[in-house]
């Protein structure tokens, strides 16, 4: 251990993770994963299945070992500290409340371990049993409950021990959309009241953009990025988060020239350029360029323009506040186009029908390829079109 | 019912009687159990039961409808055979061997559950249930040569040097808890294990992320969620136990030394009275006040298990 991971880390600091690694066996699941939580932060991980984001958080309760790295909690290192020491609380997925007890029972459960007052402990779990709206819920059994019910137990079970932060393994999955879109602004407000550090695993992107500070995505048991949902949703900084964020649309070339602020690169159907940024490639490396399916516009056929681009309407999707076009180009690649509103009455949009796409320089994002991670695990194009769902 | 069903149109009502009526599967799925229950159970049972009522002429079985033999049996309950009493000593031995076979199984079946890794529990299981598939008899007749005065474990104790080191175990209750146990472990480890396999993970480690240490974890959780296995592997264990004639015969010896003195166990009693008396229907008589004892035991381990599901919601 070189000192300079010694070194404590600031006192804003909630959480702290540093070069956490994990192995199962040959299985890599975690990877050099820095993270920094300051206080009062709401961080979600987001990933698909088997990135490691849950892993991830039982690291972090103290539920699962780590092969290396370590862990800091308000400036303390935890990495030694077994489960029940660690004044971590993790929410789970499936609840787990305490089908033999009531919900009074339940929410006390981690006040009652030690040596307590019983009349505090009272109070205290009426005082928690409030803030989460389950006041008249308290002598009722677990299996009374509905599920958006149970959530509150088990979020008031967590918060009663008043923890130094609160882990929580994609809370909301158990519950139906509708109930799941409630409990979203209902948390969020909760979190900001309580002024405490949310580590939130998810793999719903629409949660994580809507409740987060900052968000985490993870690919192959590392972060891909790390920023604010709006910085992952227009910057995204790796060819996997261009795939995984929102509906966007990639494509790989070679720069083909580099000049008055712009990079132009030869792709295989078109010609496109980029706002090059401050250091731009050079002539003749390969890159991505990300656009998002929303900066896409189109026009009648025939007027030249900037990143233009030839392609065959192949499908169309409505859902209600917008339209998703599926486009094929000449070399067979898929386009997405997301518009606010149909298109106008004069111009139907019909099944292949040809369109002109184009799209501002700097709504394009360049991405090189020494940030492009493994090509071969990333999810299908088609895994994740739904904008705005 | 008849008007209800005439009101409405025929399809409808065939339709419904399709449904809710008499499927051939139907018949055949709760037919079979039934006639196996009434010809293997409750034929024998009842029969069991006219018998206590009939009555010994002449050393000739007559059939009768006589409380001769309960009011015969209700006036030795006390003196004479102290049925009473034997049936004490058998409730005694009974529910102690049930206590002690749930001690010894329930940690066996946690170190399973909890302790060895997931791959392993099929193999430990079978291990640990295998000692079922040899002959009772045969197991009871091993367990003498082990415990006898002279026998393998007063020897090798000897043997190794502990020469004071003896024990009177043979024909004690001791040796009959022994022998039930033996007998008893690998039903009650079966049981016991769907139980502790049936509790959430989860659950347990969300009881040690709310702070609790393994023993809290344990105390607070897994043995409260195991309080039904417990009590249906304990009645069970009891019920067989109270019942059991060979384990008291070959290591208890026929008359049990215990706490309550040197009184035989019930079933060991019917079946000296049958053997020197050959009275049929007073020795069925006997065996329904046995199986009387028994049915109150199921019902108070059913009552308590009702009351921890209640409990447990």
């Amino acid at each position: 251990m070189n000192a300079l991971s010694d070194i404590a880390p600031p006192p804003q600091v909630d959480l702290e993770l540093r070069g956490i690694a994990k192995n199962f066996g040959d299985f890599v699941a975690l990877e050099g994963v820095d993270l920094s939580i300051e206080r009062g932060e709401f961080v979600a991980i987001m990933g698909p299945s088997g990135c490691g984001k849950t892993t991830l958080l039982r690291i972090v309760a103290g539920l699962e070992s780590m092969s290396s790295g370590r862990l800091f909690l308000r400036g303390q290192d935890i990495s030694a500290l077994p489960v029940h020491k660690r004044s971590t609380r993790l929410v789970w997925q499936n609840f787990a409340l305490f089908p033999h007890l009531d919900v009074r029972r339940n929410i006390a459960f981690g006040l009652t371990l030690g040596r307590h007052d019983k009349e505090a402990v009272k109070a205290r779990v009426g005082e928690i049993a409030e803030l989460v709206q389950l006041g008249q819920f308290l002598d009722r059994r677990v299996s009374q409950l509905s599920g958006g019910q149970k959530q509150r137990v088990a979020i008031a079970r967590a918060l009663v021990t008043e923890p130094e932060i609160l882990l929580l393994d994609e809370p909301l999955s158990a519950l139906d959309a509708h109930l799941r879109i409630r409990m979203q602004s209902e948390m969020k407000r909760l979190q900001q009241r309580l002024g405490l550090s949310f580590l939130y695993v998810t793999h719903n992107q629409s949660e994580a953009f809507s409740m987060a500070d900052r968000v985490v995505v993870m690919n192959k048991g590392r972060i891909e990025q790390f920023g604010p949902p709006e910085e992952i949703y227009t910057r995204p900084k790796t060819h996997f988060v261009a795939e995984f964020v929102g509906s966007n649309n990639i494509f790989d070339g070679k720069v083909v020239d580099v000049q008055g602020g712009l990079i132009v690169v030869q792709c295989a159907d078109a010609i496109i350029s980029a706002a090059s940024g401050e250091r731009p490639p050079g002539k003749g490396s390969t890159v991505s360029l990300v656009v998002q399916a929303d900066k896409v516009r189109s026009r009648p056929i025939g007027v030249a323009a900037e990143n233009s681009l030839r392609a065959v309407l192949s499908g169309r999707e409505f859902t209600g506040s917008q339209v998703i076009y599926y486009l094929e180009t000449a070399g067979g690649g898929e386009v997405k186009m997301v518009a606010q509103e149909p298109f106008s009455q004069t111009e139907r949009a019909t099944i292949n029908m040809a369109m002109q796409l184009y799209w501002s320089p700097a709504d394009t994002v360049v991405l090189r390829p020494n940030i492009v991670p493994g090509k071969e695990n990333m999810p299908g194009r088609r895994s994740y079109v739904a904008l705005g769902t | 019912m008849v008007s209800a069903s005439a009101r409405r149109p025929l399809a409808a009502g065939v339709l419904e009687a399709a449904n809710s009526g008499f499927s051939p599967m139907k018949v055949l799925g709760i037919g079979i159990p039934l006639v196996y229950s009434l010809t293997f159970f409750a034929a024998p049972l009842l029969f069991l039961v006219v018998l206590g009522f009939w009555l010994v002429e002449n050393f000739q079985v007559v059939p009768a409808f006589s409380l001769e033999n309960y009011l015969d049996i209700a006036q030795h309950m006390f003196a004479q055979s102290n049925y009473a009493l034997a049936i004490a000593q058998s409730l005694w031995l009974s529910l102690s061997t049930a206590f002690f076979a749930v001690l010894l199984c329930y940690p066996m079946v946690l170190a399973i559950v909890y302790v060895a890794p997931r791959s392993r529990h099929r193999l430990l299981l079978m291990l640990a249930v295998a000692p079922f598939w040899s002959s009772y008899v045969l197991r009871l007749f091993s367990w003498q040569i082990l415990l006898a005065n002279k026998g393998i474990i007063n020897s090798g104790l000897a043997w190794a040097g502990f020469e004071n080191l003896q024990f009177n175990l043979l024909y004690t209750q001791i040796a009959t808890r022994i022998g039930l146990i033996h007998y008893l472990a690998p039903i009650l480890i079966v049981v016991l294990y769907v139980t502790a396999a049936n509790i959430d993970r989860d659950l347990i480690q969300a009881a040690r992320d709310l702070g609790a240490t393994r023993w809290q974890a344990f105390r607070r959780v897994i043995l409260p969620m195991s309080r039904t296995g417990l009590l249906v592997s304990a009645s069970f264990a009891a019920i067989v136990s109270f019942g059991d004639v060979l384990a008291g015969s070959l290591l208890g010896g026929g008359v049990g030394n215990s706490v309550l003195g040197s009184v035989p166990l019930f079933s060991t009693m019917i079946m000296t009275e049958y053997a020197s008396s050959t009275n049929l229907p007073r020795t069925s008589a006997l065996a329904m006040i046995l199986v009387l004892v028994m049915v109150l035991m199921l019902a108070g381990g059913a009552a308590l298990a009702e009351r921890s599901k209640v409990d447990a919601g």
